[in-house]
């Protein structure tokens, strides 16, 4: 007869395994990062598309007039000189962003959440006169004698301008994507004088993004539900390799299909997009508007404040 | 790598798209010459590829991860000039989707991420591996190894565009305008950080991607579109005379911003001349070694024009010579390599 006895380690009792997201070591693979970067693109983009569907001041604009005047406020930005009039800028945006149905919290976090906070970051050494020598405006520590550590005048004066300045550009780029829906968007380069080719290939390529996205993204999801042990750093560079690769291989193939596509369609080599939309008498108003403001506040900041 | 917008000054980003509207023409004539109706198909998925690559997390000893710009695998399958229009493709819809990098910054970004990494890398493989049989191991060595090259070449480039902001714009005070490094922190700071972390993230990726074209479709590599566009030699000498002429008209632009410059008052001089020496005397003792280069980036010498005249050859001698060890370093490991070649075949 055979003993059917549970071996010792089947009958061991085992206690709650540890909550995984909690330890330090559990860190996010590469996988679940690539997958998590690919759905924030979507995410976002989605969001941009709600927001350009609202009903709002900068929605209304014809897109041609809404690009050139986002360049004039971005040049604008570009060309102050001092931290009150840029502070001014960063507000009027602000204020259009809510007239145009954009959600204050959404756009702040869009806008300061990476490149002018890591602009401040890097422009912080800057305060500091060991890195930048000028006034004192506050010492901080005496060292060695007569040396001090200080933040000076020039220093601080530079990094709020720099931050200051970069959010206004941010801001003015910001609210025009997310106000405009991706076709509109290439139409309104396109009056400002952008190539058509340019963006019919910027065009198509928005489309494409998406479906080669999801390729990638089914890549990485089959890896990382097959993958249940730890893999070195080598294995994990050279799945990514051959995941570009294969998607690449997928690229190709449907540039292929696709050009067949338009070929069957008429296709010569000449693109052509419809134009049918006018400057109405308020775009121009607009327009005129924008421009003044951007003299009021260069000439403002060169001659009055 | 990528420059948002309020880093560069509007005058020097003109010069940026000054420079790129040749580039983008001659790559544009030359691509659809070879490619035709396909033209747009092809640099259409070229772009969506190269946008989606870079949201790849590429895993790093550590236990980390980075992204790679894909300039370097791009330029090995696609040959420079269309890997050029297909990542400015993709750095366009980046700026105005995710606001990463700037629209007046577009054309400088265009140059270092676009022009510099896709050409850099495609001379060295093209020279060292460009006549090897298709699954020879040369192939993604090179690539790889033109691809480090190539992206610290643009952080070079990136490095003297942001580092000459301070030099050039700044207030009566010295208060720098723009991005407020000078030339002397931005060059290394930016070579440091891709020559550690970003060039090898490139080198890796475009390594393994050769290889897995090696290993499953050759065809991918041996020619097909890279080749079809132009003759090497060719592409080479209009490149470099690009390049050459970007370089040149950097400062031609920056001479006559009407900007910074104009407006220093005479009063607004003397004030600043009275108290600069007060500031550095307390730091001229221990500190002497590393402010020296500061000397000129100071508010007393930013009106005159001798001084600017000096400040332009200062930077323009820094960037000559960063170019001039890229290059040199690039020449001589090519030379190095075509001699041990040319050597081996003496022998046999």
């Amino acid at each position: 007869m055979v003993d059917f006895q549970i071996p010792e380690w089947l009958l061991e009792t085992q206690g709650p395994l540890p909550p995984l997201t909690n330890s330090k070591k559990a860190r996010r693979s590469f996988a679940q990062k690539s997958v998590d970067t690919f759905s924030g693109f979507l995410l976002d983009d989605f969001y941009a598309e709600r927001i350009a569907a609202r009903k709002g001041l900068m929605q209304g604009l014809h897109p041609g007039v809404k690009v050139a005047t986002s360049l004039v406020l971005i040049f604008a930005a570009s060309c102050l000189h001092s931290w009150a009039s840029l502070l001014l800028l960063n507000l009027y945006v602000l204020l259009l962003a809510y007239m145009s149905a954009v959600p204050p919290g959404l756009f702040l976090k869009r806008v300061w959440v990476f490149i002018p906070i890591f602009t401040a970051v890097i422009v912080f050494p800057t305060l500091f006169n060991i890195v930048r020598p000028g006034e004192p405006l506050v010492v901080l520590l005496h060292y060695g004698g007569h040396h001090q550590l200080t933040i000076t005048r020039q220093g601080t004066q530079a990094a709020v301008l720099f931050v200051l300045r970069v959010a206004a550009c941010v801001s003015v780029a910001v609210l025009l994507t997310l106000t405009t829906r991706w076709a509109y968007l290439m139409r309104g380069f396109g009056m400002i004088g952008v190539p058509t080719l340019f963006l019919k290939i910027l065009e198509m390529t928005y489309r494409y993004i998406y479906v080669l996205l999801n390729g990638a993204q089914d890549m990485f999801e089959a890896r990382r539900s097959r993958t249940v042990a730890r893999t070195s750093t080598r294995e994990q560079q050279r799945f990514v390799g051959n995941t570009m690769g294969s998607l690449w291989m997928i690229a190709l193939s449907l540039s292929e299909e696709v050009h067949a596509a338009m070929l069957s369609r008429g296709y010569t080599g000449t693109p052509h997009t419809l134009s049918n939309s006018r400057i109405g008498g308020l775009d121009w108003l607009w327009a005129v508007f924008i421009v003044l403001i951007s003299i009021i506040l260069i000439g403002g900041d060169r001659f009055v404040w | 790598m990528h420059i948002p917008d309020g880093y560069l000054s509007p005058s020097t980003c003109a010069v940026g798209y000054v420079g790129m509207l040749p580039i983008w023409a001659i790559a544009v004539k030359k691509v659809k010459k070879s490619l035709n109706t396909r033209l747009i198909p092809l640099m259409v998925m070229g772009a969506a590829f190269s946008f989606v690559i870079m949201m790849f997390n590429v895993p790093i000893p550590g236990g980390t991860t980075a992204h790679a710009v894909g300039g370097g695998i791009l330029a090995v399958i696609l040959g420079p000039w269309a890997a050029s229009i297909c990542i400015s493709i993709a750095l366009a819809i980046q700026a105005l989707l995710f606001g990463d990098g700037g629209i007046f910054t577009y054309g400088f970004n265009c140059f270092n991420m676009a022009v510099v990494i896709p050409f850099v890398t495609w001379f060295i493989y093209q020279r060292m591996a460009g006549k090897t049989e298709v699954t020879s191991s040369k192939r993604w060595i090179w690539g790889a190894i033109g691809s480090y090259i190539g992206i610290n070449a643009a952080a070079l480039c990136n490095g003297t565009e942001l580092g000459l902001q301070p030099l050039l714009f700044h207030t009566a005070q010295g208060v720098p305008l723009y991005c407020p490094y000078p030339i002397q922190v931005a060059v290394p700071a930016m070579l440091l950080a891709h020559a550690f972390m970003a060039g090898p993230v490139e080198a890796i990726v475009t390594g393994l991607v050769t290889r897995y074209f090696q290993a499953t479709n050759p065809s991918v590599i041996a020619d097909q579109i890279a080749a079809r566009v132009e003759p090497v030699k060719m592409r080479l000498n209009r490149m470099w005379w690009a390049i050459i002429g970007l370089i040149l008209l950097v400062p031609l632009g920056l001479l006559a911003p009407g900007g910074a410059f104009g407006e220093d008052s005479v009063e607004d001089i003397k004030k600043a001349f009275h108290f600069v020496p007060k500031g550095m005397a307390a730091l001229a003792g221990h500190l002497h070694a590393l402010l020296q280069d500061y000397g000129v980036p100071n508010s007393r010498f930013s009106a005159d024009a001798p001084d600017l005249f000096h400040q332009s050859i200062g930077y323009y001698a820094a960037a000559v010579v960063g170019i001039a060890i890229v290059g040199g370093l690039t020449y001589l490991v090519s030379r190095l390599v075509a001699a041990r070649e040319d050597g081996g075949r003496g022998n046999s």
